[in-house]
């Protein structure tokens, strides 16, 4: 893991500012998110991934490109809900 | 609480460009990802002694094969690229290297190159075998046939590198080692060559054992050419030592009457017993012959060439096997000299004077049993009497004043008489031929000095005209 945060530190930062924005935005949006069932079935899948490159049962380039993606995608919820949390603070201080 | 799960549900826009960045850094990230961790994996194997390292990495798993050559050695390996950061798994397809029983290492020598085969314990060790090989045989291309095994006893590269050394003694041959047994065989480079490789097998490292050690030595070889074209006589080859050289020297002129010796003869061990007996009387024949080779190989004796007429062929043939040491083989290949054109008279005793006049048929002090370094010139006196066949000679025998007037008489009459008897055994008419002895009544010269004394006993062939 810190083997590839230090080789990928670029594209994981990438991935934390994009969270970031969308976080930051997600909190003002107006319009339909996803239903709770979806999340669910998402959430499902993602510790499905989450369980297949703990274990390591998939082999060569494509159980990197998953480690990988997985990487990206936990720094881009953090940034989400860094952003979420942030712009919530704002906003509640301009209501106050 | 219940504000972050509605926020969350509208976080999913953000996936689309994340998951193109995702696509973008794994198309640009693999091959260097690849490449650094083959590298770091490579790096951490740098001290450890290993054989066919394969390293093949997929992502973050490294599939790794090499011959280790001992199981510690071979789970260290392992451990170590499983320790490399990064990777993620490590296909293990590590071996021991195999082990060889008998452990078997050869060294092998022919005209243009030497060939190291076998086993080899460390790589190490075969690339000192290697340079060992080429710096001791400068010059000749060294091929490496060597398989990496385990199961070297101990102090093997010592013994292989004296062995390598061996080699260089070598003309063609080949050294083993199998386990602790060293075997030898092939031909030595030089006379002696054999003796020394013996001793330098004694230093062999504690537990080897010489099992066979076959090395010859090269021919024991004497060679005399008779040049009729250039007058010479050329020695070449070996002789043992310094007084056989002297002696084999002073033979040859006593023996050639008028061929210049060329003496090029080395002075060398590991001559066979009777040398000097055997190439002495060789001397003599090839003496007889009008153009001939002795080589003398070993124990055997080759004289080949043209005697004068048949019987002095059937003679050289028959008689100078007898006079050698026991053990030697004499194979003569001996033909005849077609005769030459027949002469008148005058002409006859012309070429008698002139053969005469160089050399002297001499004899045993005070006997008339002829010496046999005469035989050479009395060859060449029946030669010339058999083409003049129609003319009558007197052998006249003559001695110098020393002694009484009647033995002198007599001994110059029955050295007259052993002279007729040698050309009628040579095929010559009995008839044709007077002996007469003059004692010491015509002198050539004053009995006063020994070279006048040397000068007046003598034989002369004196052409009976008229008759």
């Amino acid at each position: 893991m810190t083997y590839l945060a230090t080789f990928h530190w670029g594209w994981l930062l990438a991935s934390l500012l994009l969270g970031l924005a969308m976080g930051w935005i997600a909190v003002v949006q107006h319009g339909q998110g996803v239903s709770k069932t979806t999340v669910r079935w998402l959430a499902g899948l993602a510790a499905a991934l989450v369980a297949a490159a703990l274990t390591h049962v998939i082999p060569g380039r494509f159980g990197y490109w998953l480690d990988l993606g997985l990487i990206m995608f936990a720094m881009y919820l953090a940034g989400c809900a860094g952003g979420s949390w942030l712009r919530d603070r704002v906003v509640s201080r301009h209501r106050a | 609480m219940r504000g972050f799960f509605r926020w969350s549900s509208k976080w999913w826009p953000g996936t689309i460009p994340l998951a193109v960045f995702w696509a973008i850094a794994a198309w640009t990230s693999t091959a260097p990802l690849e490449a650094d961790l083959a590298a770091r994996a490579n790096a951490a194997l740098r001290d450890t002694v290993l054989d066919k390292v394969r390293m093949a990495v997929a992502g973050r798993d490294v599939t790794f094969a090499a011959d280790a050559f001992s199981e510690e050695g071979r789970r260290s390996a392992v451990a170590s690229v499983e320790a490399v950061p990064g990777v993620r798994r490590v296909d293990d397809q590590t071996r021991l290297v195999p082990e060889a029983r008998p452990f078997v290492w050869s060294a092998e020598r022919d005209v243009a190159r030497v060939t190291l085969g076998g086993s080899s314990p460390l790589p190490a060790i075969k690339n000192r075998l290697l340079e060992a090989a080429r710096a001791g045989l400068g010059g000749v291309e060294v091929v490496d046939r060597m398989n990496l095994s385990r199961g070297a006893p101990p102090r093997f590269d010592n013994a292989a590198l004296l062995l390598l050394d061996q080699i260089g003694k070598l003309k063609d041959g080949k050294v083993t080692i199998s386990d602790t047994r060293v075997g030898l065989s092939g031909m030595a480079r030089d006379l002696g060559g054999r003796e020394a490789i013996a001793a330098a097998l004694r230093n062999l490292p504690e537990g080897f054992s010489v099992a066979a050690n076959e090395v010859k030595a090269p021919p024991y070889v004497f060679q005399a050419y008779k040049d009729p074209v250039a007058v010479t006589l050329t020695l070449t080859g070996y002789v043992p030592d310094n007084n056989v050289h002297a002696a084999v020297a002073a033979a040859a002129g006593r023996k050639f009457l008028r061929e210049k010796v060329v003496d090029n003869l080395k002075a060398s061990v590991g001559a066979p017993t009777g040398f000097a007996n055997a190439v002495v009387p060789a001397l003599g024949a090839l003496a007889r012959l009008s153009t001939g080779t002795l080589v003398v190989s070993d124990r055997e004796v080759k004289l080949s060439g043209d005697a004068l007429y048949e019987a002095a062929a059937v003679q050289i043939r028959a008689g100078l096997g007898k006079d050698f040491p026991q053990g030697w083989q004499f194979k003569p290949e001996i033909s005849v000299r077609p005769a030459a054109a027949p002469v008148d008279a005058s002409v006859c005793q012309q070429l008698f004077a002139d053969l005469l006049a160089k050399a002297k048929i001499s004899f045993e002090s005070g006997r008339a049993d002829i010496d046999p370094d005469s035989v050479a010139l009395l060859d060449r006196l029946v030669e010339t009497a058999m083409r003049c066949p129609a003319v009558n000679i007197e052998i006249a025998g003559h001695t110098d004043a020393d002694g009484e007037v009647a033995f002198n008489q007599g001994l110059s009459e029955r050295r007259a008489q052993a002279v007729v008897d040698y050309l009628v055994k040579a095929g010559l008419q009995a008839g044709r031929f007077t002996p007469v002895g003059y004692g010491s009544t015509q002198p050539l010269a004053g009995n006063d000095t020994d070279e006048g004394k040397a000068q007046n006993r003598r034989i002369d062939f004196v052409v009976r005209k008229g008759e």
